[in-house]
């Protein structure tokens, strides 16, 4: 592993990340509008979608690191009829142009609401392009560990994962801090929490029984090629990396099984917000460790075809 | 058919000596570390028990010179972001490194290492078929170097109507992935693509 494969670690599950935080934050901000008001909903989720843009932009900077030569950056995406890379970079800036616009339009509350969703709505579709892209790229005949269904599943689920846990932490932080400064709407605030809490938990629990299961199967469709290349990684997978491997599946099933199940109950009766706040942090951590280990594995069990 | 520029590579006669290697990157001022060709030893067998006989052995190595191969379906243009990989109209693929963003993205979807890091100038760089020399009428370095005349060039369908159409032996990868335009003579121990009974020997440094 070397500074380009961490750049491209970075790269890819912050990126997910923001994507997974805003469909994830918009999907919850249309349900706590019609339970509430659109006002109650923007409280709960205007600040937590400011923090997407930062998260992007750090992935996006990551990305540098693994050029050689950065100053050649806006030449890439030149190859948009037939690389996937090139897409990739495209949708990303899209993404970022069109959630900031939106971001900047939804904190100043301008132009109409229904305007504003729109454009909501075409930049989460963006970002899930986005993630399809960031798949696409790796589906190359020569990468037979890169070159099955599981990427686009792991990549699906890991912008999932860690955008509704991330949300779920930056919602925890954001009633804490309208506690703090606007008491009077606490209440409508709490429910509103709980319920958001409730429906991360539930996603979590899915998505996490998608990687147990879509993981394991991948290993053993690796095992079983008839590929060398692909026994190679699953090898590697199994043996020199199997602590990684078996620790990520582990901090998985704690993170958005575990702690979801647990957050799940907790959110059902108001009152233990504090520890409600501190199981999505940890969840929220393990989930990110989990998964920033689960794509050193994706990059580190690369056997290439040929020579 | 339109032209395919190609190489052909006699296998049943090289001697490893790695000529072509070195004349490669005398020619084209490579770094030590960046091989637009590379020669690599392919070996394997082992003793094998015969009842009632002595033990007899079935080693074999024998030698591949591998450049570009210039392919058909040339995966490193399909894939390279800033189209700086370009497929010319007699087939040759070309990397015009004033373009790329030192990505490595064709490393990975190429199978046979032919874009190669120049670590230095932060791009890649690959085989030209010496366009240069050939412009003037003179043969590519590596075709002239070989002292055993195991290397020859020229369009794919002369080539393949001259010395057949073979164009994966191990350790090449099977010829449906991109199509290259290579034709071989193998060699009398040619083990078939994803046979699997041997593997490289060469030294870390050599290729």
């Amino acid at each position: 592993m070397s500074v380009r494969e961490w750049a491209l670690i970075t790269f890819t599950i912050l990126a997910q990340m923001s994507v997974g935080s805003f469909v994830i934050l918009g999907i919850l901000h249309f349900l706590a509008a019609r339970k509430s008001s659109v006002e109650a909903a923007d409280r709960l989720s205007d600040r937590a979608l400011l923090a997407i843009g930062p998260v992007l932009i750090l992935g996006m900077l990551a990305s540098f690191a693994h050029l050689g030569n950065p100053l050649n950056a806006p030449r890439a995406v030149v190859n948009l009829g037939a690389s996937w890379l090139s897409r990739e970079i495209f949708f990303g800036v899209l993404f970022a142009i069109l959630g900031g616009v939106f971001a900047l339009m939804q904190w100043r509350k301008i132009a109409t609401f229904q305007l504003r969703q729109v454009i909501a709505w075409i930049a989460a579709l963006v970002g899930l392009v986005l993630v399809y892209s960031m798949a696409m790229v790796y589906m190359l005949e020569t990468q037979p560990v890169w070159n099955t269904f599981a990427t686009p599943v792991i990549f699906f689920s890991a912008t999932i994962l860690l955008g509704a846990l991330a949300v779920g932490a930056a919602l925890v932080a954001n009633y804490a801090y309208v506690m703090r400064k606007d008491p009077s709407c606490a209440e409508a605030q709490c429910i509103l929490l709980r319920d958001a809490v409730r429906w991360i938990s539930i996603v979590s629990i899915v998505v996490m029984g998608v990687e147990l299961v879509v993981i394991p199967l991948h290993l053993a469709y690796l095992a079983n090629s008839a590929v060398p290349e692909a026994v190679t990684s699953a090898g590697l997978m199994f043996g020199q990396f199997g602590a990684v491997f078996a620790l990520r599946l582990a901090l998985v099933f704690i993170g958005a099984g575990l702690f979801a199940l647990f957050l799940y109950r907790l959110a059902l009766s108001p009152g233990q917000e504090k520890t409600l706040g501190n199981v999505v942090y940890g969840a929220f951590a393990l989930v990110l460790v989990a998964e920033v280990m689960g794509r050193f594995l994706f990059y580190v069990t690369q056997v290439q075809v040929g020579l | 058919m339109a032209k395919q520029m190609a190489f052909y590579f006699n296998a049943s006669t090289c001697t490893g000596c790695k000529a072509c290697q070195v004349a490669c990157q005398d020619r084209n001022n490579l770094p030590v570390d960046v091989r637009w060709r590379r020669v690599y030893q392919y070996g394997g067998g082992s003793w094998t028990p015969h009842p009632n006989l002595l033990i007899a052995n079935n080693i074999y190595v024998y030698s591949l010179s591998v450049a570009c191969m210039h392919c058909e379906n040339a995966l490193c243009a399909d894939v390279c972001p800033t189209a700086a990989i370009t497929k010319r109209s007699d087939g040759v693929v070309l990397l015009d490194s004033t373009k790329c963003i030192g990505c490595r993205y064709c490393e990975w979807a190429c199978p046979y290492g032919a874009p190669q890091f120049d670590e230095a100038a932060g791009v890649m760089t690959k085989c030209d078929f010496c366009q240069d020399l050939q412009a003037k009428g003179e043969n590519p370095a590596c075709v002239d170097a070989c002292v055993m005349r195991c290397l020859d060039y020229g369009d794919l369908e002369e080539l393949r109507a001259k010395y057949g159409d073979l164009s994966s032996i191990e350790p090449l990868p099977k010829a449906s992935i991109t199509h290259p335009a290579l034709v071989l003579t193998p060699h009398k121990h040619a083990q078939p693509t994803g046979a699997g009974n041997g593997k490289l020997i060469n030294l870390p440094e050599e290729v």
